[in-house]
This record gives C-alpha cells, sequence and structure tokens, in this order.
C-alpha cells in the first residue's frame, strides 16, 4: 500500500511534467504523511544527500571541462584524436569510449566520468559534426565500465557491506577482464551506430600535421597526466583531483594558451554551478526518496520473492538481476549497495554464486541503474552538459543499453571471466 | 530586467563565487597535506558546507530560468490552451513544495541551532539554512513565472 | 503505516552481522517477551538511514525510534559527553565497563535528555589503536610526520597532532583507497573494524597504542518515548540494560575472531608502552574540557582506575 503510494505519486508528478528533484521530493513527503515522520527529515535527507565529499566530484569537472573547453584545451586534444582515428567513420565514439574507460577507471568514478568526458569530448564532437544525443550516449553508457575496472570505492562498499571479508584486492582483480569486456563491447557498438547513422568521417591530415597537432595538445595533454599521475602516486585522491582539474586548467587557459580571462573564468563558473546545481538538486531529492523505500525495506519484500519464484540457480541469477536493474531505475548505486548486498548476496551463495563474482555482477547491474530514467545520476549529467532532453536520449540510447545487458548476461553466466585472475596472482 | 530576473542573476554570481571559494579551498587542502606535510582541519567541513548553500541557491535560480530536467511530453502533446494549464498546474506544484522547503527547512534550522559543525564551530543550522531560503525564492519565482506563462524547463534552448 | 505499530524503528551504520545490530535485535526480542509482542524493534543495518550524525538528528525530530551511535558525534550535540571520548582516560575495557556501569555513565545518558535523546545503555567498542604502511610505532617518535586518517572530529584532530603526526580529516569509505595509492600513511581503529574495512591489506602494521575506548551508546527518540506508558518505560529501559551483557560477549567473541583473521593476514602487530603517549595526552584535555561538571566527571572515571 505505501509501495503504491510512493510510486504512484512520483509517476503523476513526473508525467504532469514536475522537474524530477521535485517530483521526487513530492513522492517522499506523500509517503512521509501517510506512515507519520515528520516532514523535517526529508529535508534533513535533502541537505545531507548532497553534504558527501566524493559529490564534489560533479562541479569541479564539470567546471574543469568548461574551463578546457572555453580555453581552447579541449579543442587542440580532439584535434590530436580527430587527426588519429577520424579517418575512420565515426571515430570519435570509440575515442570516447576509451577516454571514459581510461578516465573513469583512475577515477573510479562514473559521475566523475561522465562529468570530465562530457563536458569535454561532447560539445567537440557536436562541433565536429556529430549528433549530441550520440554524444552524450557514448559518455554516459562508458562511464559505467569505469567502476568495474579498478580502483572502484563502490567495490569498497560492497565488501563492507558483504560483512564476510570479501577481498577488496580480490574484487579489484575481478573487474579488469569484465571491464575491458564491456569497453570492447561499447567500442563496436559505439562504431557501429555511427556507420548506421552515417556520422561524420575526417580526413587524415598526414604525419606533419597530426604531430603538429600533438604538439599543441602537449599542455591539455598534461591535464590526463597531472590527474592521473596524482592519483596514482598518492598525492591526492580521486575527489580531490577534480579540484586541482579545474586549478590547472585554469593555469594552463590563462598562461600558456592565454585564451581565458578574468571574464571567461568568471562565466565558466557560472555556467558549471547551473549545471552542478541541477544535478546536485536531483540527488539531494533522490536521498529523501531513498530514505523512504529502505524504511519500506523493498529490497527484502523482493528477495523474498524469489525464494518463493524458483530454486534454480540460472533462474535466481536471472531474477535477481531483473530485480536490481528495476531497483537501478529508481535509486542511485551506493545506498542499493548497502541494501541489496546482505539480501541477494546469501540468496546468490545459495545458488552457487562466488561473492566476488556477485559483486562484478552487482557492480554492472547497479552501474546500468546509473544511466536509466527516471533517477540516473550518471544520465542526468549527461543530459546537463550535452543540453539534450532526456526522452531525446532515450530513443536513441538503446543500441547500448542492448549493449550493457548483454556484457550483464555474459559477466552473470560466465564466472571464469571474473575469477581467471585471481588464480593467476 | 524583471526583479525576478535581477534576483536570479544575483543568486548565480552568488553560487559561483561559492564554486571557485570550494575550488582554492580543497585546493588549499591538497597543497597543506602534500607540500606543507600539515593537513588543514577545516577545509573538508567548509567545503561541504559551502556546496550546499550554493548547490540550493543556483537551484533556486534555476526556477526563474527553467533549467532544471522535466519530462515535457504532456505538455508537448495538449492543444496550446492545455498546455498553458500544464504549465501553470506545473509552477503551482513547484511553489507548494518550495513553501514545505521555507517551512520545514526552518525548523530543522531551529531544532539543530545548538549542535556544533565540528572543525568549524559554527552551528549545524548555518549548514541547513540555505534551505528554507531556496524554497522561499523557488516559491516566489514559480508563481512569477505562473503568472508570466513562461515555460518552466526547456533543455534544449538552455 | 509501520510508524503506527509498536515495532520501533532503529538505525545502526554497522553491517547486519556486527554485535551492536545484534543487540539492539535481542532488545527487541526482550521487548516483545516482556510485553507478550506489543512492542519490538527493527534494525536497519549498515548505515542504510544516513550515516550517524544524520540519523542523530533524524531521531531528535521523532523520525527514527532508536539509534545506535558512537558516543564521539554526540560531542558536538552535548559537552558531557566528551570526558568518556577523551584518549587515555580509561585504562582497560574494565576500567571503562565499570565507569559507565556506574553513575558517571547514568550521569552522561541523562545529560542527553535535554537535547530530545533518551540515552538508554552503552554498548563496546573495545580500544582503538594506530595502523599504518611505514612500520610499527613504538613510542610517539615514531609518529612524526605520519599523514593519520580521523575522523572529522576536532577531539581525533588535537590528539593525533599532540602525538607529533599530521591529522587527515578524511570520510571512511575513501580510507582503503587513500591507504593504498599513499595519500594517507596510516589511520586508528578497533580490530574488528579493521578486519572488516580490510584497511590491513594496505597498511599491515597494527600498534596497539589503545589511546580510545570511545563507547557506543544507544539512544531513543524522546518523542517516542513520551507516547510509552510508564510500564513500558520501565520495561524498554530493563530490556536495553539486559542486552548489554548479551552484546559484551558477543563482542568480545567478535574482537578474537577478528584478531585471528587479521594475525593470520600476516599483519604485524605489536604492544606499546603506554606512559610517553599518555603524558602527551592528557596535556590536550583542557582543551576539551570547558566546564567544571567535565572535569569532575574526568576526575571520577580516572578515580575508578585500578591501581
Ligand atoms: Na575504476
Ligand atoms: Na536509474
Amino acid at each position: 500500500m505505501e509501495i503504491l503510494v510512493l510510486f504512484v505519486v512520483l509517476f503523476l508528478l513526473l508525467a504532469l511534467g514536475v522537474p524530477v528533484g521535485f517530483s521526487l521530493l513530492g513522492a517522499s513527503l506523500a509517503l512521509f504523511a501517510l506512515i507519520d515522520i515528520p516532514m523535517v527529515v526529508a529535508i534533513q535527507r535533502m541537505a545531507s544527500g548532497i553534504s558527501v565529499f566524493t559529490l564534489m566530484a560533479i562541479p569541479f569537472f564539470i567546471f574543469a571541462g568548461d574551463l578546457m573547453y572555453r580555453s581552447g584545451i579541449a579543442d587542440r586534444l580532439v584535434r590530436v584524436a580527430d587527426a588519429a582515428f577520424g579517418k575512420v567513420q565515426g571515430g570519435l565514439g570509440p575515442v570516447n569510449v576509451g577516454a571514459s574507460m581510461m578516465f573513469g577507471a583512475v577515477s573510479g568514478s562514473a559521475i566523475a566520468s561522465a562529468s570530465a568526458i562530457g563536458s569535454t569530448m561532447v560539445p567537440l564532437m557536436k562541433e565536429k559534426g556529430y549528433p549530441a544525443d550520440y554524444a552524450v550516449n557514448v559518455t554516459v553508457t562508458a562511464a559505467i565500465v569505469g567502476l568495474l575496472i579498478p580502483p572502484s570505492h563502490n567495490m569498497i562498499i560492497y565488501s563492507a557491506a558483504s560483512g564476510m571479508g570479501v577481498s577488496i584486492g580480490d574484487l579489484f582483480l575481478a573487474g579488469i577482464m569484465p571491464g575491458l569486456l564491456t569497453g570492447l563491447m561499447l567500442m563496436t557498438t559505439a562504431w557501429l551506430v555511427a556507420r548506421r547513422r552515417n556520422l561524420p568521417r575526417g580526413i587524415f591530415p598526414g604525419w606533419r600535421a597530426f604531430m603538429r597537432a600533438a604538439l599543441y595538445a602537449v599542455p591539455g595533454l598534461m591535464t590526463a597526466v597531472i590527474i592521473m599521475g596524482g592519483i596514482l602516486s598518492g598525492i591526492f585522491t580521486p575527489t580531490e583531483s577534480s579540484a586541482i582539474a579545474v586549478i590547472y586548467t585554469a593555469l594552463v587557459g590563462t598562461f600558456v594558451y592565454r585564451s581565458l580571462g578574468w571574464r571567461g573564468f568568471g562565466e565558466a563558473a557560472a555556467k558549471s554551478v547551473r549545471t552542478a546545481s541541477m544535478v546536485l538538486f536531483i540527488i539531494a531529492a533522490a536521498t529523501a526518496f531513498g530514505f523512504a523505500l529502505a524504511l519500506l525495506e523493498v529490497p527484502a519484500q523482493l528477495a523474498a520473492l524469489i525464494g518463493f519464484m524458483t530454486d534454480n540457480p540460472i533462474l535466481t541469477l536471472l531474477i535477481i538481476n531483473l530485480m536490481l536493474l528495476a531497483l537501478g531505475t529508481f535509486m542511485d548505486m551506493a545506498p542499493l549497495i548497502v541494501i541489496c548486498t546482505p539480501i541477494f548476496l546469501p540468496v546468490a551463495i545459495g545458488a552457487g554464486v562466488d561473492p566476488v563474482h556477485f559483486g562484478i555482477i552487482l557492480m554492472l547491474n547497479l552501474g546500468i541503474g546509473l544511466v536509466t530514467p527516471p533517477v540516473g545520476s550518471v544520465l542526468f549529467v549527461g543530459s546537463a552538459v550535452g543540453k539534450v532532453a532526456i526522452p531525446a536520449l532515450v530513443r536513441t540510447i538503446w543500441p547500448f543499453y542492448c549493449t550493457l545487458l548483454a556484457a550483464l548476461v555474459l559477466i552473470t553466466y560466465v564466472p571464469w571471466l571474473s575469477l581467471a585472475l585471481l588464480g593467476a596472482f | 530586467m524583471t526583479m525576478t530576473g535581477q534576483t536570479s542573476n544575483w543568486l548565480i554570481r552568488v553560487s559561483a563565487a561559492g564554486l571557485i571559494a570550494m575550488t582554492a579551498i580543497i585546493g588549499w587542502q591538497v597543497f597543506g597535506r602534500f607540500v606543507l606535510g600539515s593537513s588543514p582541519s577545516w577545509t573538508e567541513q567548509a567545503s561541504l558546507v559551502l556546496m550546499i548553500w550554493y548547490v540550493f541557491l543556483a537551484a533556486a535560480a534555476g526556477v526563474h530560468e527553467g533549467f532544471h530536467i522535466r519530462i515535457e511530453l504532456l505538455e508537448t502533446m495538449s492543444s496550446p490552451r492545455n498546455a498553458r494549464r500544464v504549465r501553470i498546474a506545473i509552477q503551482m506544484f513547484v511553489a507548494a513544495f518550495g513553501l514545505v522547503l521555507l517551512v520545514f527547512g526552518s525548523q530543522l534550522v531551529w531544532l539543530v541551532r545548538d549542535h556544533v559543525i565540528p572543525s568549524l564551530g559554527i552551528s549545524r543550522g548555518l549548514a541547513y539554512l540555505p534551505l528554507p531560503i531556496s524554497g522561499l525564492l523557488m516559491a516566489v519565482f514559480a508563481l512569477a513565472q505562473a503568472k508570466a506563462d513562461r515555460p518552466p524547463a526547456a533543455a534544449e534552448d538552455r | 503505516g509501520m510508524r503506527l505499530s509498536n515495532v520501533f524503528t532503529a538505525a545502526d551504520t554497522h553491517p547486519t552481522d556486527y554485535p551492536t545490530v545484534q543487540a539492539v535485535d535481542y532488545l527487541g526480542q526482550l521487548l516483545a517477551e516482556r510485553t507478550g509482542g506489543r512492542l519490538g524493534a527493527k534494525v536497519y543495518a549498515g548505515g542504510q538511514l544516513g550515516n550517524e550524525r544524520d540519523t542523530l538528528e533524524i531521531t531528535t525530530f521523532g523520525g527514527l525510534d532508536l539509534n545506535r551511535v558512537n558516543a564521539a558525534p554526540l560531542n558536538s550535540i552535548e559537552p558531557l559527553t566528551i570526558p568518556i571520548c577523551l584518549p587515555f582516560v580509561f585504562g582497560s575495557v574494565d576500567h571503562m565497563r565499570r565507569t559507565l556501569d556506574g553513575d558517571v555513565g547514568e550521569e552522561i545518558l541523562a545529560s542527553l535528555t535535554r537535547h530530545g535523546l533518551i540515552g538508554l545503555c552503552y554498548y563496546d567498542s573495545g580500544a582503538r589503536s594506530f595502523y599504518n604502511s611505514r612500520g610499527p610505532i613504538q613510542s610517539p617518535e615514531d609518529m612524526k610526520g605520519l599523514k593519520l586518517r580521523v575522523p572529522g572530529s576536532d577531539l581525533y584532530i588535537g590528539m593525533v597532532r599532540a602525538l607529533g603526526a599530521d591529522p587527515v580529516p578524511m570520510p571512511l569509505d575513501e580510507v582503503y583507497q587513500s591507504l593504498a595509492q599513499g595519500v594517507i600513511d596510516g589511520a586508528e581503529n578497533n580490530w574488528p573494524s579493521l578486519e572488516s574495512g580490510r584497511h590491513y591489506e594496505a597498511a599491515p602494521f597494527y600498534s596497539l597504542t589503545e589511546h580510545l575506548f570511545t563507547p557506543e551508546v544507544l539512544v531513543m527518540s524522546k518523542i517516542s518515548w513520551d507516547k510509552l506508558s510508564p510500564e513500558d518505560k520501565q520495561v524498554m529501559r530493563r530490556s536495553a540494560k539486559d542486552s548489554v551483557p548479551y552484546m559484551r560477549n558477543l563482542w568480545d567473541a567478535r574482537e578474537a575472531s577478528s584478531r585471528e583473521v587479521i594475525l593470520a593476514a600476516g599483519v604485524e602487530v605489536n604492544t606499546v608502552d603506554p606512559a610517553p603517549f599518555t603524558e602527551l595526552m592528557t596535556g590536550m584535555w583542557d582543551e576539551f574540557l570547558t566546564t567544571p561538571q567535565q572535569h569532575d566527571l574526568v576526575e571520577r572515571i580516572l578515580a575508578q582506575r585500578e591501581s
């Protein structure tokens, strides 16, 4: 009954056209009124939902991306990529996947990856004649790969939530092959979609021009070196790296390329704060909504349902995956890991699944939830940086959803992909 | 420019300054730890409080500018007259939720007024103060938009 | 709705199998037994309803009935909780348990009432010690220049600084990766947390400084409390107290098993002479003790040390 109220109110508000954040807030308020929880709790959940250190990566990378765009850093980077891969039709699609994989791998955050790559690649792909929806769809789905390739702080959350000592080191190793596989599959899809939609093809400008483009791009390329090197050598955390990226791009834009004045800097900040507040306001409201879902024990009720339906291992895994996918459409990843792990892990172990393997399944499955409406923070970031409405994105994202689902099926039913490397070390 | 437009612009400017300040604070945190070998203790909490402030102030401006993501299907399917009704209904909901933020946000600030934010030594209420302020602004902006009948959001032409 | 029934909602940040969660579960069973099923408790474990500071606020608002938190986050709400959170104020687990079971413990629980919380009982959190990736800590000199993660609390920051190391305030979920990449050199915690967070994989030196015995506290929302009949309040208080020995047994077993896991993983564990540490610590106490009442509590705690 309570669950029904929560979802009916949400759908009615969304369907009327009330902004997503306000719809989530409205549904939570309706439920709180029904089960006698003070309204002030919903407001507190909103504020503390964004009082989270790792979320700072969203405004920072959006800001850094906009600075890169205004100062011409991003333009020079893409010219290199274009020179190298432009000859392939739609070549920037797979390039974007590769960039997202590298960035997501190091930062471990799909949101950071979508903010960083989205703010730089999407405007430039649009300039090169790629449709915005394609550019955003490639970016947001590729960002998910970073959840699988280590390091990944979501795996650390899983290890703690499992309460049974799943080694973080094992999880990191187990994520490598599934991550690379998913990335390669997405690259292939990006290329096939580009051919089908007849996206632009560049001309190889010759080695001289390529070298010159590469030379001009060096300060921009250093952004990646500084971020990745700084994280890997322990100078700063992945979250802090997002602030360093802002400072570095502002300095390069001002002193090296001399294309960024105070005015441009202020305009970039104003533009970024709009995008970031739009995304974070939804995340704030989603936290109040998530509190309601947790109180109603929605995941536990679903797990009870599985035991009722089947004891066949293959079917059990299928049903777990479907339920997680359904939950992922409405809730964000970290709270879902915390709530679902203690409930679904025992069911999975009962079906003969290794806890490390289950962790990898969980990462990809809940990662897909980050790019599905109505609650998908990575999709929101993409929509905001690419300036494409969600329905327009969803109309053409299907090939990428299908690819992610195919990868999920492979990773679910071929445990070797996750577990092979564990024996090797 | 209208009064609401000026207020909205001013909010964006203050929020942008907040984002720049947050960048400086985290930059200082890294510099302190790695270069000076002494981590500033206040940076984590200060940047978190700052983020709540600028997110909610800019989110209020978003009601005036119409940058909040929403599903526009019903409006585009309706006749011009009904579309106008839909837009007014949406703004009424936004105004109502803004008032909820104002009323219960104020209550929140009051209830935690003597809780202290560690390492800053200020009242926890100051971290929550932007919510009622933002709620009030959201309600005012939404009512003004309904009166002027400007579309609540248009993602494509942002 | 669920809030209309008499099953109390309880929040805990620890995982389902952790002794504090089990103890509140047990408390719920006791309530059910003693009221013929009229009352009970349902624990939402794993921090799914928010971190400790958040759920504490929600509890004072009446949005949650019960909340198990560490005593440290109560410091920013009620200054009288500071004395039991001071480093080296307790000399052993026995000393801590004896003090909290007596009038000092009761006085501190009672001080929470003016903040909308009913303090029901204390649970154990064992002793916290430092672990790091560089080498064993024998004396405060070995801590010079170490970057040590602390929770964002003035007391922890002051403590690590007084020991000559660099305190780095950082949320818990960033610690593992930061240890592995060398952003920080170490942190401090008890045996079960070192095990469940698996931080020892990246920081294999655990030095038993046992600097903090900060207990866990079970609080109830005053709003929910005021709705109970006098008899039910009695049952609630008694059942909470009765869950304490149950919790302590679970705790001792859990600590032993965590110790086994950590030792088996090859972590180098060393004991430490507390004297030089204690000297540096007691110097910083006065920074946090601002009222005569706090000083009085500290003196009564110290008076209960075994001679
Ligand atoms: Na990663
Ligand atoms: Na989703």
